[in-house]
């Protein structure tokens, strides 16, 4: 169906319409007057239909960020797109425009309702973020491929969808296509799919289908594996120990050694090469394990710390509930003899004893936050102690495990030279009977060329070590800072929050029994 | 002597109970004289009248040789076989030495004489019986069982042993015996179960002896012990915060609490001397027989059948006790169906510092030289070589003799229990058992028409007159009652049901049936649709709690006003309490904010007010809190009032910005007053519910049915029912299939003569005759079919002659007896008539039914074949 939309003139979703549509669909009669006295926000509108509207754009629509239903059918929209900031959205319906293809739809989370029926769209994507989608209906569209319906099977609660009116319906194993590729599929084209059309459907495709689920399973594992493996290389960044569990740092120290690759066709290298592997990836074991191990303790100590406050606070709360509680009984009470006296004179004793009453009430309660405050500051302050003690002890031992690597270099390197000179003299002195490459033999001209290499490699392995070092300690340090900050802040906010909490309800109750005495009054 | 005592006795109490009339009507007289007695004087003469007891002489029970048919006994209940008379041998033998070696000891009790007259020897009189019945597999249900089943007989002589001992079966029949007969058919139930079981006989208290409960305690009144909760002390975590600073006076403090001690003392002192006073009251008059009363009962071992530690069981009242208790006060000796051994041990302390390892030769002194002796270690075999050597002789004798001789096999007949006997329990199906301050009555079920099965009455004291508390049980009832509670004091009566019901009723406690007052229902609220769990009522408030709701609610409250008159009477409409408050608290909905989710909803009917108090939040400790007032439509102007702002009071924990709107307030409005009308009207309906539950109730409690198992066949008369007409049918069955046996051509064969062969002709003649005979027949009954046929239609005709003569004279009745006769007789006719057509239909077919059937008879068939 082709709209002459030239002739007619395209509307703009502007201020004027939206507040029209938001009153015509607003609450009715007796509560639609009192919403009238105070107007609607935008903000608090759950569902807005814009039908009919010959619009071409949407667009204003960021205010109604709780909507939950949009109607946007029978205009002429071309793109979908200004509604990003419509993420509570479940219901949206975009039937009867001239969109060509499915796009801005990546922040609708929520969404489980899509019609994008009659439009101009040809292929199915961009609907990745759905993953709550029910009810899919886009006929009446110009879908030709039927291998698109596969991309619908990643919507595991897609129970409604319907087709009918595109090209791929008038292939003739179409229903059997879809049913068999989507099998959790309810409602087809709003049609019940029978038991019969399913048998059929999966004996005809079952070996295609298998085969698309055997490759589903592999990435599906695939993807699981990596995920592992993410896991645990966040675990052990936590532990600060990342690539320490191998030969990762060993080998960074040669990655960019130019040197050390050609001074290890020297007789001798290899093996020293060897055994210098060896004893530094032991260290870097050792190192690793540490540092799990220092890991676990920090998580333990900040957990115990938790679970200690959270107990104090409940304690507190337990007590404020229940100072609030035999408050209220007899501030309650109070206030019913206050009602029902009928003497000027009692009421106001009762007033006065009623302010007494909040005031007592107000009291307590700060006296049992201050408390709170102080024996938690103390407690804060041996935690605090105690987690940089144990940061402390775990840099120490870094620090000489790191000295161990810097040792194992500083050997290596001397026992490197010593080959270096040893085969340099055996050059020059022509002894020397062994094939080198052209640029290794070009290191042996003279004793600095030799001497300033080595020297290079070593300086490039010791720079290595050093940064790793810094890297781990910088990140301990900061980590411990800023966990100290966050329970200090945390026990600030507290701290506030309940002031004002019982500051606010204290003067709720003033208030209310001004507001009394006042009506009382009158009376 | 004893005849005189008991005449005596009986002469006592008639005159006791003339003195007890004369008194009651002296008392009666008095009471007529005065008309305005008051109270006290009352009071005193209900003592006095209590003070007047009568004493009915009970039948003494009598259980001898002479009330036994000893006629019916099987022959080994009358002699002795060869093996059992060497047996006895050995028994006198061992006798013999044991008096000689301890003749300050009294004689054992080894072969007392059987019902048959006959010397029996005590281990043979055990019958070791596994019973089909899983109640009694255990010791506990079994020995109850023994204690239920038989009446306590006294031994003849407190102090002298049995000279008869009967078997279990005649025991079982006549459901009668002394503490032997108790002891020895419960050992031989319980070893049959695969006990290590013992009968003993020694010495036991008063109370033990004659069966005398009345200083023990109730079972079914003994508290189950507190476990004493052990709190763990909670270590104090390395983070835990320090308490504040105690800033009290640490002196004062300690005045104090000394002086708290010092009354805790005294009152502990106090209660201390009088427990000590209820024990000496509890303790039993000294017994100048202390310690000569023979008893019997029962000892389990160690070992078999998981038995952790040993015990006794006293056969009349089922309870077990340790071996230290101190109501047993000597053994004499113990046995089982294997052997006899001899208590060794002295017994100054009662039963306390006995040792039961029977393999030990010293403490226990065997008849037979078991085979196997397992309790036998190993140190004791040696001591028991020297003992052989030191005393060769008797030993040696004894090894002559009972070398390869075991314990010959029970006289006695297996022993069983009908299922009858065995569900009537108690002989005619009724016990009583008196306790300290308490009396419990049991019952067979079914035996009494409401179910009843046991009711335990306490008395205020030991004395007995002052019923505190009735406790009844039942069993079977329609209405699943399952006990009854009735406080005599406060008048609460409490009701347990069982679950099943389709009220779903757990408990019921009431002081009347009368609707609106104090009454708690508690019930079954996995059956209940709303989830009530609990409903409690006074007169002017209801409270229900509720499980497990998906509307959250957990507590519903409602306070009632006084019933205001109405003129009106003649209204059918009830006039209902008026609703004051409803109160209704739910529990947290996590799916909501606790700012959204209402804790307390407290509707104030009366004033016109909505109260809301919502969930608080974590971390904080007040609560939102909003307050409706519901006003009039229309303000002092006359203009319309939706809304307006003083209408909702709220303090919110954390001010938000959509609850201070005008809308969102008239939205909660609306739907609170809604709610409002709704929880009206479940009030309504549990006020209905109570009606209905009291109506029903009543109703249950009037009629009282048992139901019956369906697999109980004896009194399941629906069942029974179909069983006998399943029998009936099957006897049918039988009789028509002799009826189809029967031989048609019979009455033929007869004219010829007998034992002769047939010949063709005669054979031929024989079918023919046949043939002839039923085609007359079948004539003959189409005949018969007409002539009724026309004789209902005659006489149908002249009744309408009769009818058109008469009609103008008739009346009503007689015209519609005529109208019921005509279409009866049109019935009878047309039934005829069709049955005419069936038989004319049917005929031809039943001849050629004949003819076939006679062309295949074996008697005919070699002369008719050629035709065929």
């Amino acid at each position: 169906m082709i709209r002459l939309y030239d002739a007619i003139e395209p509307n703009v979703i502007d201020e004027e319409l939206l507040k029209l549509a938001v009153e015509e669909q607003g609450p009715q009669e007796a509560a639609g007057q009192v919403a009238k006295q105070e107007g609607i926000n935008f903000k608090d509108v759950k569902s807005l239909k814009l039908d009919f509207q010959n619009i071409l754009r949407i667009d204003n629509l960021w205010q109604f960020v709780s909507l939950t239903k949009l109607q946007l059918d029978n205009n002429i929209i071309e793109k979908i797109d200004g509604l990003e900031s419509l993420v509570n959205l479940v219901w949206l319906d975009l039937s009867f425009n001239n969109i060509e293809s499915i796009e801005g739809l990546d922040t609708l989370v929520n969404l489980e309702d899509l019609s994008l029926f009659s439009n101009r769209i040809a292929k199915m994507d961009a609907m990745d973020s759905l993953v709550k989608l029910q009810v899919f209906s886009i006929g009446n569209n110009i879908l030709d491929n039927l291998l698109n319906v596969i991309y619908l099977r990643r919507f595991k609660f897609l129970r409604s969808l319907n087709l009918a009116g595109n090209p791929i319906c008038e292939e003739e194993d179409y229903k059997l296509f879809v049913t068999a590729y989507l099998p959790d599929l309810v409602y087809l084209d709003f049609r019940l799919i029978d038991a019969h059309t399913r048998e059929l459907g999966d004996t005809k495709y079952q070996y295609s289908i298998y085969e698309l689920k055997h490759r589903e399973n592999q990435i599906q594992i695939k993807l699981e594996e990596e995920q592992a493996n993410i896991a645990e290389l966040e675990k052990h960044k936590a532990a600060y120990v990342e690539y320490l569990n191998g030969p990762y740092l060993f080998d960074s120290l040669y990655l960019e050694d130019i040197e050390a690759a050609k001074l290890a066709y020297l007789p001798g290298v290899p093996e020293l090469l060897e055994t210098y592997k060896t004893k530094f990836v032991a260290v870097c074991q050792s190192l690793f394990d540490y540092g799990l191990i220092q890991q676990e303790k920090r998580k333990a100590e900040v957990a115990l710390f938790y679970e200690c406050l959270e107990e104090a606070l409940q304690d507190n709360r337990a007590q404020g509930l229940k100072t609030i509680d035999d408050f209220e009984k007899i501030h309650s009470e109070l206030l019913n003899t206050i009602r029902n006296a009928s003497e000027l004179q009692v009421v106001d004793t009762k007033m006065n004893e009623c302010a007494e009453e909040i005031n007592r009430l107000f009291d307590v309660l700060m006296t049992l936050e201050m408390q709170l405050v102080e024996q938690l500051e103390e407690s804060i302050n041996s935690f605090e102690r105690n987690i940089i003690d144990i940061v402390g002890v775990f840099v120490e031992n870094v620090q000489g495990l790191m000295a161990q690597c810097r040792d194992l270099e500083n050997h290596h390197h001397e026992k490197l030279l010593e080959i270096s000179i040893n085969t340099l003299e055996k050059i020059v002195k022509s002894e020397f009977d062994e094939d080198l490459p052209d640029d290794v033999r070009a290191l042996f001209s003279d004793k600095d060329t030799v001497v300033n290499a080595v020297g290079a490699s070593h300086d490039i392995h010791l720079l290595r070590i050093d940064n790793r070092e810094d890297e781990l300690i910088t990140k301990v340090t900061s980590w411990c800072t800023a966990i100290v900050d966050k329970v200090h802040n945390d026990e600030h906010d507290r701290n506030r929050k309940r002031v004002k909490e019982i500051n606010q309800y204290v003067d709720y109750l003033q208030n209310e029994l001004d507001n009394f005495d006042f009506g009382d009054l009158v009376d | 002597m004893e005849v005189l005592k008991e005449k005596i006795e009986e002469e006592e109490a008639a005159e006791r109970e003339a003195e007890a009339e004369q008194a009651a009507r002296r008392a009666a007289e008095k009471e007529r004289e005065d008309t305005i007695l008051n109270q006290e004087e009352l009071i005193d003469l209900e003592q006095k009248l209590s003070e007047i007891e009568v004493h009915i002489p009970e039948d003494p029970v009598i259980f001898s040789k002479s009330t036994i048919d000893t006629s019916t006994l099987p022959p080994s209940y009358r002699a002795n076989s060869a093996k059992e008379q060497l047996l006895l041998q050995v028994a006198d033998n061992f006798a013999r030495q044991y008096n000689h070696l301890c003749p300050d000891r009294e004689p054992l009790f080894l072969h007392p004489l059987n019902e048959c007259d006959v010397p029996k020897f005590v281990s043979t009189t055990i019958r070791p019986t596994l019973m089909p019945y899983p109640e009694l597999y255990n010791w506990d249900s079994c020995a109850e069982f023994v204690s239920d089943f038989l009446t306590m007989v006294p031994l003849p002589s407190a102090i002298k042993l049995p000279e008869y001992l009967f078997s279990p079966t005649s025991v079982l029949k006549y459901q009668r015996g002394n503490c032997f007969d108790f002891s020895i058919l419960l050992c031989s139930l319980l070893i049959g179960a695969g006990y290590d079981a013992y009968c003993v006989s020694g010495y036991a208290t008063q109370d033990l002896c004659s069966m005398d409960l009345t200083r023990e305690v109730c079972p079914l009144l003994k508290k189950p012990k507190e476990v004493a909760e052990e709190k763990e002390k909670v270590v104090p975590k390395k983070y835990t915060i320090k308490p504040p600073r105690d800033l009290r006076s640490k002196f004062e403090l300690a005045q104090v609490a000394k002086k708290e001690a010092e009354i805790i003392a005294a009152q502990e002192k106090k209660r201390k001397e009088e427990e000590e006073r209820l024990l000496e009251l509890d303790k039993p008059p000294p017994d100048p027989m202390h310690g000569l009363r023979i008893h019997a009962w029962v000892l389990i071992l160690c070992g078999r059948r998981e038995v952790p530690e040993s015990f006794f069981i006293d056969p009349f009242t089922a309870r077990s006790y340790s071996t230290q208790d101190e109501h047993f006060l000597g053994i004499e000796s113990i046995w089982n169906h294997k052997n006899y051994w001899v208590n060794m041990q002295d017994c100054w302390n009662g039963c306390k510092d006995l040792i039961f390892d029977l393999g030990d030769p010293v403490r226990w002194e065997f008849l037979l030289l078991e085979t196997e002796k397992p309790y036998l270690s190993l140190y004791e075999t040696e001591e028991e070589e020297e003992f052989t050597e030191d005393d060769g002789i008797e030993n040696l004798d004894k090894e002559d003799e009972e070398n390869n001789f075991d314990m010959p096999g029970s006289w006695v007949e297996q022993i069983s229990i009908s299922p009858k006997d065995f569900e009537t329990r108690c002989p005619l199906g009724k016990k009583v058992i008196q306790y300290k301050q308490a009396k419990l009555e049991k019952w067979t079920p079914y035996l009494n028409g409401n179910g009843l099965v046991s009711r335990l009455t306490i008395y205020e004291n030991v004395d007995c007159h002052k019923v505190v508390e009735i406790r009844e049980w039942y069993k079977n009832r329609e209405d699943l009652l399952e006990m009854r509670q009735v406080d005599k004091v406060s008048n609460w009566t409490t009701e347990y049901f069982k679950p099943g019901h389709f009220l779903a009723l757990r408990v019921h406690i009431y002081k009347n049936m009368i609707p609106e007052t104090e009454r708690t229902m508690e019930f079954y609220y996995l059956a209940r649709v709303d989830g009530l769990v609990k409903r409690t009522e006074t007169s002017r408030s209801m409270t229900e709690y509720y499980e497990g709701r998906l509307d959250f609610l957990a507590y519903r409250h409602i306070d009632y006003g006084i019933r205001t008159k109405k003129f009106n009477i003649n209204s059918a409409d009830s006039n209902p309490r008026p609703l004051l408050k409803i109160t209704e608290r739910f529990n947290r909905n996590l799916k909501q904010l606790a700012d959204d989710d209402v804790a307390e909803r407290i509707f104030v009917v009366s004033e016109e007010r909505i109260l809301l108090r919502y969930h608080c939040r974590e971390d904080y400790i007040t609560t939102s809190k909003r307050e409706f007032q519901k006003s009039n439509d229309v303000d002092n102007k006359g203009n319309k009032i939706i809304m307006t702002p003083d209408m909702c009071i709220s303090y919110e924990v954390e001010p938000r910005e959509h609850t201070k709107k005008l809308l969102f307030q008239y939205e909660m409005m609306m739907e609170l007053k809604n709610q409002e009308r709704i929880s009206k009207h479940q009030v309504w309906e549990s006020e209905m519910e109570v009606l209905e539950i009291l109506k029903i109730r009543e109703e249950e409690e009037d009629t009282h049915n048992l139901t019956v198992s369906i697999y109980d066949t004896k009194r399941n008369e629906k069942s029974k029912e179909q069983r006998e007409a399943l029998e009936r049918q099957a006897q049918e069955e039988h009789m028509r299939q002799v009826e189809a046996e029967l031989d048609y051509l019979a009455p033929f064969l007869v004219q010829l003569p007998p034992g002769e062969k047939l010949t063709r002709w005669q054979a031929l003649r024989l079918k023919d005759e046949c043939l002839n005979d039923f085609k007359q027949r079948l004539i003959d009954k189409a005949n018969l079919i007409q002539a009724r046929f026309e004789k209902e239609t005659q006489e149908l005709q002249k009744k309408q002659q009769w009818y058109q003569e008469n009609q103008v004279t008739m009346t009503m009745e007689d015209e519609d007896a005529y109208l019921t006769y005509c279409s009866q007789a049109m019935f009878r006719i047309r039934i005829l008539e069709q049955r005419l057509n069936r038989h004319k239909e049917l005929a031809p077919q039943k001849y050629l039914a004949l003819e076939e059937k006679l062309y295949r008879d074996p008697r005919l068939i070699e002369y008719l074949k050629v035709f065929v």
